[in-house]
């Protein structure tokens, strides 16, 4: 507590961190997006190397946490997915490095305001240019569905103007989280 | 003295304004640094405080520029940096009401407010609590809970006074289901949460007697440790005495009492504070409490003996006995470098001053060190100088050359306004001491800066002026104003002057030549009022200055119409009618109800009975009495009642206000019926509508019952009668229904003889009872048997009749048995009235207070009015 205002210790901090800074080169910013229930601030815990917990209480705002994964620090945006909380969205997707756009696969009935959501982020000029990186949550789910069907569904097809992809995942049962982390360090470079 | 330091603020906002204009785009151009990446936390840290301070300079951001603001600092969550995140805190609870969308920070408060950083606690939930609705609360409620009864103090009492903000922003029902956190807070060891917690479990049951009775008598009992928890439970203490009237002899009262024993001074100075200003204590508890204060007028610490010399100022005239014995201590004060406290020691002295000599010996020493103090000291002096005049009727003319050579010396408008007013009341009070003083305030308004006061003094001269023995003396000194004043000035003056000229016929020529002089004006109203003047006194018409009867705002509505039109009839002014001022209704303020603006004085509720047209040829109001509640707060209608005396009828104004949001009152009535048969209502007037949150006035006017059936006490039972009609919450349309007629029994509410009676005070007692004589006395014994001493019995005889007690009568000594009162009033009807009232009260009797009462009057009804009331 007292040692961030001693002078001394401030000055041995600063010099840490720029010791670690030759090492830890990389960092890079994200933000995570989608409806509510998707699974966002799940798939955070789950790539901070936490455990996975079905009691999830609704995010009011944002979350912010930073992690560190190889030698790129990730610093991660997550943003509530409720209807109040949608507007703002943009205003946290400006200038990041990937936005990350979570889905519900299982839900299908949430398939189409998710399209509508996500188009209607993309069509902000400020955001032109970023890449999106589709996530269908939930595949361990019976009826969840595979990436081909959240492309169509989705409509990625028509997003020509930035690099796009589409991963279908699951936060429970840990599968594909690795290829997505590697293509959000993938995209720690272009910084 | 308040309208220099008004100026001095203008002009630091003048200059600020134009200073600091141009730092804010600045500052908010500064603010995108938040946006960079990587973030520097230091130059973060310097824009933020930048920020801040422009914030609490009074800088009004607009909607845009606060919510761009904010979400840009939203941004600094990823820093980790101690002082900047505590920054970002300050940051949002400035910004939560002007930004939208604030939020968006919930979440990242409540991780803050439950992490593992100390530092982050208290300020996250003093944060949250500002964005929060009753919505999120809920969410968090949990961690609320937890934070209360938090081991940590800072964070427990940063949720107690969270709570307390939280139960006035809607969030009341949520905050209330947490009794027992609360509960457990109050047993901490930590005096700061200890006293929050009280504070905080004390406004949750404000509304609800019986809980706050027992939450006293429960913490009484309890060893409170904080001293702060304490001070508190001592007033709350003190105020349930007074509201619920016990006595002195009750469990709550020793409590108190024992706390003049602690020791700690904080405690002991509050619970000889509250003692001493509360009207239910007698002389020797006051006694007691007057002992502790006196040790602190010696104590080392300038703080204590400031605030005891302070205290013993304001009950000098309520217990003047008692604090006659810190006379010694007090004269030491005087002497003492610190003039703030000589001040205040030297008008206690004076309050309490027994003879003439020792006044005059005081007025020598606060005359040496007038210069040395001030304006807000200068102003006590002058108050403490009227009290003397009324008690010391001989002493006005040494007074009064006091007050003129103050006059003379430099001082802020407050101060200046004091000594006129004292003059002012001297001049009413005493016949003899009148010229003097027109004298005095003639030379000051030759240099007076203050329009207002040159204004009031001019109108003084103008009435005063006729009476004096050489009127023409005062012409002189008036028109001086009209040569060489501004406007307003100029203005009084030609009325003043007119008045003159209209009651003194030796003088009407020669005022009629010096008004011809202001026909040339450069100013319209001066020029108009010099116009107008002239024609009535060369008409020779004498009834200048009756008063105007009409509606202000119905002449004014007549007079426009009357101009719209061809104007080929002349205007009659019969014609006019009434015309309520269109009432805008209130924005709708979540579930609190505003309170009505209230500016002191009785003159709000005076000027709205007076634009009623049915009322206007009631004549002027006699008294108009503080509004009476007849519903407890928080229910669906609240209604008070106002009322007021005219000559010979009497008005009840009701206020009524509509909490309920979906309903949509018609025609709202309440109907008074007297429990004493002589009262007759001969006038209705509802409230056509009245929309949620709105309030307004219905009126009923009685007829006064005659003089001798004496049923001037009368108990009142009242009935809200309304129409509702169901309406759409948020756009308060009504329903298509025709609506239902409903009830709502209020409280009862009293009109006593008190109400007719004016007080008067500087009445010399002596020469006026001499001057009545005995034509029209009666004289009566009583015995009061349910008073236990002679001071209780003279507060229930004063409250009763309402009269003024003269030469503080009302003060008996410590001890005695016997005691005169005398008391002086106007009735409604003009009369005067005198009471000498004999009590004797023997404490070894249980047979209550004997009293003779002796009543005179100049209307030969009266007495016995009195007395049969009494009986």
């Amino acid at each position: 507590m007292a040692g961030s205002s001693n002078p001394i210790m401030n000055a041995v901090n600063k010099l840490l961190d720029w010791i670690k800074s030759l090492f830890w080169k990389e960092e890079m910013e994200l933000t995570l997006v989608g409806l509510q229930y998707s699974g966002k601030t799940t798939f955070v815990n789950v790539i901070s190397s936490e455990k996975f917990s079905e009691d999830m209480i609704p995010t009011v705002g944002f979350n912010m946490r930073k992690i560190t994964k190889g030698n790129v620090t990730i610093k991660m945006w997550d943003i509530g997915g409720q209807p109040r909380f949608r507007s703002m969205w943009e205003r946290y997707c400006r200038g990041v490095n990937a936005i990350v756009y979570m889905v519900d696969a299982a839900d299908k009935e949430k398939i189409e305001p998710a399209r509508n959501e996500l188009h209607t982020l993309l069509d902000k000029p400020q955001l032109a240019g970023i890449p999106v990186l589709v996530l269908g949550n939930k595949r361990d789910l019976p009826e969840a569905l595979d990436e081909k069907a959240i492309i169509d569904q989705m409509n990625l097809g028509a997003i020509q103007d930035r690099e796009i992809c589409c991963f279908s995942i699951s936060c429970k049962e840990k599968e594909n989280i690795d290829i997505t982390l590697q293509w959000l360090i993938g995209h720690a470079k272009s910084h | 003295m308040y309208a220099r330091k008004d100026r001095k603020d203008d002009d630091d906002s003048a200059q600020g304004g134009n200073k600091w204009s141009g730092e804010r785009s600045s500052v908010l151009q500064e603010a995108r640094v938040f946006n960079k990446s990587p973030l520097d936390p230091k130059k973060c840290s310097q824009v933020l405080t930048k920020l801040l301070y422009l914030l609490n300079q009074g800088e009004k951001l607009s909607a845009a520029e606060a919510t761009d603001t904010f979400f840009a600092m939203t941004r600094l969550f990823q820093s980790s940096d101690v002082m900047l995140r505590r920054l970002v805190y300050l940051g949002i609870k400035e910004l939560a009401s002007t930004a939208n969308d604030v939020i968006i920070v919930t979440s990242s408060l409540t991780k803050d407010m439950t992490g593992k950083e100390q530092l982050y606690r208290a300020p996250a939930i003093r944060a949250l609590c500002k964005i929060a609705d009753a919505g999120t609360l809920q969410a968090v409620e949990r961690y609320m809970k937890q934070a209360i009864v938090d081991k940590n103090g800072s964070v427990a009492s940063g949720a107690l006074v969270s709570c307390l903000h939280l139960l006035n922003q809607g969030c009341a029902d949520i905050v209330r289901r947490w009794p027992n956190e609360v509960q457990e807070a109050l047993n901490s060891d930590d005096a700061m949460v200890q006293y929050h917690a009280l504070g905080l479990l004390y406004q949750i049951r404000m509304n609800d007697k019986l809980a706050v009775s027992k939450l006293i008598s429960k913490y009484t009992k309890y060893n409170v440790k904080s001293p702060y928890a304490l001070c508190l439970l001592i007033k709350l203490t003190c105020k349930m005495i007074e509201d619920e009237g016990y006595g002195t002899d009750c469990p709550m009262f020793n409590f108190v009492e024992s706390c003049l024993r602690h020791k700690n001074e904080m405690v002991v100075y509050e619970a000889a504070h509250c003692i001493v200003n509360m009207k239910s204590t007698g002389p020797s508890e006051a006694g007691r409490a007057v002992a502790v204060l006196q040790l602190f007028l010696s104590s080392p610490k300038a703080m204590l003996r400031f605030a005891a010399v302070r205290t013993l100022n304001r009950v000098a005239c309520n217990h003047p006995k008692i604090v006659m014995s810190c006379n010694i201590d007090l004269e030491q004060l005087i002497s003492g470098t610190n003039r703030s406290i000589a001040t205040l020691a030297i008008t206690t002295l004076l309050k309490t001053a027994s003879n003439e000599s020792s006044v005059e010996r005081l007025m020598k020493q606060i005359e040496s060190f007038m210069t040395e103090i001030s304006d807000e000291f200068k102003v006590v002096v002058v108050e403490s100088i009227q009290s003397l005049c009324e008690k010391f009727p001989n002493k006005q003319g040494t007074m009064m050359g006091f007050l003129a050579k103050m006059l003379r010396e430099d001082g802020g408008f407050e101060y200046k306004k004091a000594i006129v007013d004292t003059i002012i009341d001297i001049i009413h009070s005493n016949e003899d001491k009148m010229e003097i003083g027109l004298g005095h305030l003639c030379e000051f308004i030759e240099d007076c800066e203050h329009t207002s006061l040159a204004v009031k003094i001019l109108s003084l001269l103008a009435t005063k002026g006729p009476k004096t023995k050489n009127p023409s003396k005062y012409v002189r000194f008036i028109y001086n104003r009209l040569i060489l004043e501004n406007a307003q000035v100029r203005a009084a003056s030609v009325s003043a002057l007119a008045q003159i000229g209209s009651e003194c016929p030796n003088l009407t020529n020669n005022v009629i030549v010096l008004l011809e002089r202001s026909l040339m004006d450069e100013d319209d109203e001066v020029r108009d009022r010099a116009a107008y003047y002239l024609k009535i006194l060369q008409k020779g018409n004498t009834d200048l200055f009756t008063q105007l009867t009409l509606s202000i705002h119905g002449l004014e509505s007549a007079l426009c119409e009357y101009l719209k039109s061809d104007m080929s009839v002349p205007f009659d002014a019969s014609q006019i009618t009434y015309e309520p001022p269109v009432k805008q209704a209130k924005p709708a303020a979540p579930l609190a109800v505003p309170e009505k603006k209230i500016s002191p004085g009785k003159n709000v509720y005076q000027e709205e009975v007076l634009e009623v047209p049915e009322f206007a040829q009631l004549g002027n109001v006699f008294r108009t009495m503080p509004p009476i509640e007849l519903t407890e707060p928080e229910t669906e209608y609240v209604v008070k009642v106002v009322k007021h005396i005219f000559g010979e009828h009497v008005v009840l104004q009701f206020n009524c206000t509509n909490t309920v949001n979906d309903q949509l009152l018609e025609n709202v009535s309440v109907e008074p019926v007297a429990m004493n048969g002589g009262w007759k209502a001969v006038h209705t007037i509802p409230i056509k509508k009245l929309g949620y949150q709105e309030t307004a006035s219905c009126f009923v006017c009685f007829q006064q019952p005659d003089l001798l059936d004496g049923a001037y006490n009368s108990g009142f039972t009242n009935t809200l009668k309304f129409t509702v009609k169901d309406c759409d919450p948020t756009t308060g349309e009504p329903d298509d229904n025709d609506g239902y007629p409903d009830e709502y029994v209020l409280e009862v509410f009293e009109v006593s003889l008190s109400d007719f009676i004016q007080k008067v005070a500087n009445v010399d007692f002596v020469n006026s009872w001499e001057e009545l004589g005995p034509e029209n006395e009666l004289e009566d014994t009583f015995v009061l048997s349910a008073y236990s001493s002679l001071q209780q019995a003279i507060e229930k005889i004063q409250d009763f009749l309402g009269m003024h007690a003269c030469e503080r009568s009302d003060q008996v000594p410590e001890g005695k048995q016997t005691h005169v009162l005398i008391l002086a009033g106007t009735f409604v009807n003009g009369g005067r009235i005198l009471v000498r009232a004999r009590l004797a009260h023997d404490p070894t009797m249980t047979q209550g207070v004997t009293m003779n009462m002796t009543v005179r009057s100049n209307d030969e009804s009266l007495p016995e009015l009195i007395l049969t009331s009494l009986a």
